[in-house]
């Protein structure tokens, strides 16, 4: 269980992103999170694995206080919180199997991990995650020469090395065409039968419906939404997203 | 009104600046006592030196070295004269003796014939005296005026001899000696440009973090190691690196280690600054991922900094590679070591063909290592 309590980010030139936002997670939803760009979804993911540093306000998970960990508790807690980026976060010049391997480095010998050397079994455990999104066949391949849906599974083969409890994943199809989008979001809802837990941003309303077990929106940093797909309807579309709201959501309705 | 009030401001103010500034160039030129027409006018006189330096000593023949010898006492009654063979090789005077100042008609016989002949006295001290250099004709002959120098006098009842030394050229061309040690030299050269390339990077490396505001500005006390290395770098860069190679020749003595210690600490400021503008300049994305995985700093500047900056290091290094030639070629001048050490002293004592011999050494060099830098470069970046 995930609980995020009064969480605050005031950033050092003053803007608010998030104010007194509360809200619990139970293992296992697929819960989305939605707001007009600017609206602080991604301080608030990044708040929880701690990328971010809260201003007020506290984050627990399954009781442990992730907001006052210490540096080595926080990497403990972090080995099993996997991260999938909008912007796939790949490191372009490395191989596709270093990316993936990278997700393991909580769990490796720093030394060793540093000099490139993995066992044989973090080795296998890396082509049966590229094997599960697909793309095995591209693992000596450089990240750069992958499309954007390919780098974007290997941004989830590399948070299946981490074995996670809970997924953070961050716009994750807001660079994808929507086709891709979905088969990118199918992992994710494979993922989340299997037990995993997942929080994930998303813009277009059709993908919400389709997804998600939960939703949560944000205005200007405020929670003002909290409940199921099915609620949101015209009017909450509107109160969420403002009054200019129609036009993105008839292109995001065609789009999707 | 106002108006004209605030351009006639400005006309007056512009014209004054205009006044300085010509002020500043009249008083240039002046100070740097600038003068085309000696470039001109000195061409003449410098016509050997330029001479000289556009025909480098390269090559020598093997010779056949001949010396003959007379005993000439300076003044007469000094000491016995030679007594003269006459069947084989030998030179003579027009008189047995003579004092200072005389000139005497020195010739020789049954030498080899259209040689060059180098007339020198052979001093009592053992030191040599060039005097003159003459030519035998077709049959091995030659015969020239020598004049007697006041300090070929005899000492200790040692008479000066006169002798005449020729040098028959057989066999195929060598490297001269001035060669040889050019090609030393460069090499010494090269070497202090790779070690302080070499160190320099290795040194910088590591502190160009430290003096990357993205890696370091998460924490206080990150922050102070930033400003403090960041400082250190750009005071260190503030310095020349010929003025460093004159404080480090003062320190450790003249030589290659002065030089290599001088570049290796400018390398080190100059590409620790370039390094560390290459760490800021990366995509803050792979890194933000790879700590979310839960790896320890170590392993995030491994697998997400370092792929992201090693194509901009390497162009740095070869960047760095090229300037460091340059100057290890004139730190000698300085106290560096070097071909510019082998370089300052042949100027100083006035050989030129030597002189020329490391000039167009280091020009080659300079272009040689340009074009291997060109091929790095092309490789791997
Ligand atoms: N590093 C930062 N410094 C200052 N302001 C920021 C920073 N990151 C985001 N913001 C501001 O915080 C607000 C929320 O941003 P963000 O969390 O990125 O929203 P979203 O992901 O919903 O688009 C925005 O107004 C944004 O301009
Ligand atoms: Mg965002």
């Amino acid at each position: 269980m995930l609980q995020i309590e009064h969480l605050t980010k005031v950033y050092p030139n003053g803007t608010v992103a998030l104010k007194d936002v509360t809200f619990t997670v139970q293992d296992g939803e697929f819960l989305v999170i939605i707001g007009l760009s600017g609206s602080g979804k991604s301080t608030l993911l990044r708040c929880i694995n701690r990328l971010i540093e809260p201003t007020e306000g506290r984050v627990l998970w399954d009781g442990a206080n992730i907001t006052r960990a210490s540096p080595a508790e926080l990497r403990q807690l972090r080995r099993h919180v996997g991260m999938v980026f909008q912007q796939f976060n790949v490191v372009k010049r490395s191989s596709v199997m270093t990316n993936v391997l990278s997700g393991r480095l909580g769990y490796v010998n720093s030394f060793s991990s540093v000099l490139g050397l993995w066992s044989k079994s973090d080795r296998e455990r890396a082509l049966k995650a590229l094997e599960r999104v697909g793309i095995a066949d591209k693992a000596d391949n450089r990240a750069d020469a992958l499309s954007g849906g390919q780098q974007q599974r290997v941004g989830i083969a590399r948070t299946l090395m981490q074995e996670p409890k809970l997924i953070l994943a961050d716009e994750p199809v807001a660079s994808l065409d929507p086709v891709l989008s979905h088969s990118i979001l199918r992992y994710l809802e494979q993922l989340n039968k299997e037990g995993i837990t997942v929080l994930c941003s998303l813009h277009f309303l059709d993908l919400v419906h389709r997804y998600a077990t939960r939703v949560i929106a944000l205005k200007e940093g405020v929670k003002v939404f909290e409940g199921l797909p099915k609620e949101i309807d015209r009017a909450k579309f509107k109160e969420i997203y403002g009054e200019e709201a129609q036009e993105v959501r008839a292109t995001t309705v065609e789009e999707g | 009104m106002d108006a004209r009030r605030f351009n006639l401001r400005r006309w007056f103010v512009t014209g004054f600046l205009l006044l300085l500034v010509a002020a500043a160039y009249g008083i240039g030129y002046r100070e740097t006592e600038i003068n085309p027409v000696k470039l001109i006018t000195s061409l003449g006189k410098s016509q050997a030196i330029l001479n000289d330096l556009l025909h480098p000593d390269l090559f020598t023949h093997q010779t056949h070295d001949t010396t003959l010898d007379i005993v000439f006492p300076v003044p007469c009654g000094s000491a016995q004269p030679t007594q003269l063979p006459d069947n084989q090789a030998h030179i003579f005077a027009n008189v047995a003796c003579a004092n200072p100042g005389d000139t005497v008609s020195v010739s020789g016989t049954g030498m080899q014939p259209d040689t060059d002949v180098k007339i020198q006295w052979l001093l009592p001290n053992g030191n040599a005296l060039f005097s003159k250099l003459a030519r035998t004709d077709a049959h091995g002959n030659f015969t020239a005026q020598v004049q007697v120098r006041p300090i070929n006098t005899t000492t200790g009842g040692i008479p000066s001899h006169l002798q005449a030394l020729t040098a028959v050229p057989f066999g195929g061309l060598l490297p001269s000696q001035a060669l040889k040690d050019v090609i030393n030299n460069i090499i010494v050269t090269v070497f202090i440009a790779l070690l302080a390339t070499t160190a320099g990077t290795i040194i910088a490396a590591p502190i160009s973090f430290l003096a990357a505001r993205n890696i370091m500005g998460h924490s206080r006390l990150g922050t102070s190691i930033y400003v403090i290395v960041r400082s250190i770098l750009n005071i260190t860069r503030s310095y020349d690196s010929l003025v460093l190679a004159t404080v480090f020749a003062l320190w450790v003595g003249f030589g290659a280690f002065a030089g290599v210690l001088a570049l290796t600490v400018i390398t080190m400021a100059s590409l620790g600054k370039l390094f560390s503008e290459a760490v800021e300049s990366i995509d803050p994305g792979p890194l933000e991922a790879v700590s979310a995985t839960g790896a320890r700093p170590i392993q995030v500047v491994v697998f997400s900094v370092v792929p992201q900056i090693i194509p901009d290091f390497i162009s740095y290094i070869i960047y760095h590679w090229d300037i460091n030639v340059r100057i290890s070629t004139i730190l000698g001048f300085v106290g560096g070591g070097g071909i510019g050490f082998y370089l300052s002293q042949r100027i100083n004592v006035l050989e030129y063909q030597k002189a020329g011999t490391a000039i167009w050494a280091i020009v080659l060099v300079v272009w040689a290592m340009d074009f291997f830098s060109a091929e790095v470069r092309k490789r791997y970046t």
